[in-house]
């Protein structure tokens, strides 16, 4: 379990952070994911995927629940864009990280809109039709960008 | 029946990725990934992709973190008292070691703590092969189209000097035209010197033209007989009765076909041609006389 953490706590702390926004909720929902991960191994199937992306899925998961459980979802999801924005903004020259120029070379690759569409989609827990609502645009755009940028992202694997 | 190609336009493997299916059409994606490989390959490249930009998210966790989760963590563990948390931590730990091995060599393959972003180095690494690759093929069509290019300016410089030597010898020509025409235009420079046949051939006739001051001679034939094989007219001047030679016709010359610039002769108050083997002789042979005419 330690040398699990070790591995992949880096990924699912950045995960679980973007979705929650909060530290010490982070903490929590990373807590709650290690444990059931532990329980939920002997499930894992080798051929639905790799296993990063099936502990990824899983941390995303019960992050979303979290944010779904609370009350003051709407407000908070606003609330939450607007600071993961200014968050990064300030992140990037405050501290400088290796990992960090991942992302940036990443989200170079996506354009602005393709990249609102996909955080929303993949860390805000929005269905396509929830983002579409909360960007003001119409459905089949939502669609198109998430398609387009996921191939973008997709071209970097091949 | 769909085929792969429509499973794969449809956008649902977008949202098998982005987990926005429920269970039954998640079933459903997984089916046709398993019976289609191209839908398997493109699901995989769309969850890698997203892979790579969760790995690019990733933070590390705050100071004191590790001890704190782990040590929840593994308290839950062995409170919910799983059959394999009996046993100690280390060895079950390798569970999902193991299964990464098995389905992810290249994960495997590097050591435990530099895992994570050996991850991501991984996926650079196919970034930058596919970056290469690119610029490969993007050489490779510069390299054709250069080529082509280079083709073709070989033809154009071909074209171009086959241009050049039909100028060259229009030049030519129009050069020699010129003076010929000169040459007959000019009565007062130019003598000319009617060559009639001998008695041996009476249909034989040629002219030459001379010129007392420049000392230049042309000769321009309009009828002559033909030549024995190894033979070659030679023209004489008769300077006080004595030969001297002009030179020796071209083919073209006895033909008629052209007007020929013979040697210069400084005085002649005769002209006369006469058979000779090819190349000449330095006297010539008299029976053989074809024409002859006095200035």
């Amino acid at each position: 379990m330690t040398e699990f953490y070790d591995r992949y706590s880096a990924a699912l702390y950045g995960v679980i952070n973007r979705i929650v926004k909060a530290e010490d909720e982070t903490e929590d929902v990373l807590q709650e994911a290690l444990v059931k991960i532990w329980h939920a191994i002997e499930s894992y199937d080798a051929s639905k995927g790799r296993l990063f992306t099936w502990v990824v899925n899983i941390s995303r998961n019960l992050a979303i629940d979290k944010i779904r459980s609370r009350q003051h979802r709407v407000s908070s999801r606003t609330q939450g864009l607007d600071d993961s924005l200014t968050a990064q903004r300030q992140a990037a020259p405050d501290t400088f990280r290796p990992e960090h120029l991942g992302l940036q070379e990443i989200t170079k690759q996506l354009v602005p809109e393709q990249r609102q569409v996909i955080d929303l989609l993949y860390f805000g827990g929005f269905t396509q039709s929830e983002a579409a609502e909360e960007l003001n645009l119409p459905l089949g755009t939502v669609k198109t960008r998430a398609r387009t940028a996921l191939k973008v992202l997709a071209k970097l694997m091949r | 029946m769909e085929n792969y190609q429509e499973i794969i336009e449809s956008g649902r493997l977008e949202q098998y990725a982005l987990g926005e299916l429920d269970p039954a059409a998640q079933a459903e994606v997984e089916a046709l990934a398993r019976r289609y490989p191209e839908v398997r390959q493109e699901l995989d490249d769309l969850l890698a992709g997203l892979g790579v930009y969760a790995q690019a998210h990733a933070l590390t966790p705050p100071a004191g973190m590790r001890e704190r989760v782990l040590g929840r963590v593994l308290a839950d563990i062995k409170q919910t008292g799983a059959p394999v948390a009996a046993a100690p931590v280390a060895p079950t730990a390798e569970v999902p070691t193991m299964r990464v091995s098995a389905s992810n060599p290249h994960v495997a393959s590097t050591a435990a703590p530099v895992a994570a972003p050996a991850v991501r180095r991984n996926g650079w690494a196919i970034a930058a092969s596919v970056a290469l690759l690119l610029s490969l093929l993007g050489n490779a069509i510069l390299y054709t189209n250069w080529q082509k290019t280079s083709n073709e300016l070989t033809v154009a410089l071909n074209e171009q000097t086959r241009f050049a030597n039909a100028t060259q010898v229009m030049e030519r020509r129009l050069g020699s035209t010129q003076e010929q025409l000169h040459i007959l235009r000019s009565p007062n420079e130019y003598k000319m010197v009617a060559l009639a046949g001998t008695p041996a051939h009476p249909t034989a006739q040629a002219r030459v033209l001379y010129n007392k001051v420049s000392h230049r001679v042309y000769l321009d034939v309009a009828q002559l007989p033909p030549l024995p094989a190894g033979k070659q007219y030679q023209l004489w001047a008769l300077d006080q009765g004595k030969p001297v030679d002009a030179g020796v016709l071209t083919a073209a010359t006895t033909a008629g076909e052209d007007m020929q610039q013979m040697k210069d002769i400084a005085s002649a108050q005769a002209f006369a041609m006469t058979v000779e083997p090819t190349g000449g002789s330095a006297g010539p042979t008299l029976n053989t006389m074809t024409v002859i005419g006095n200035i």
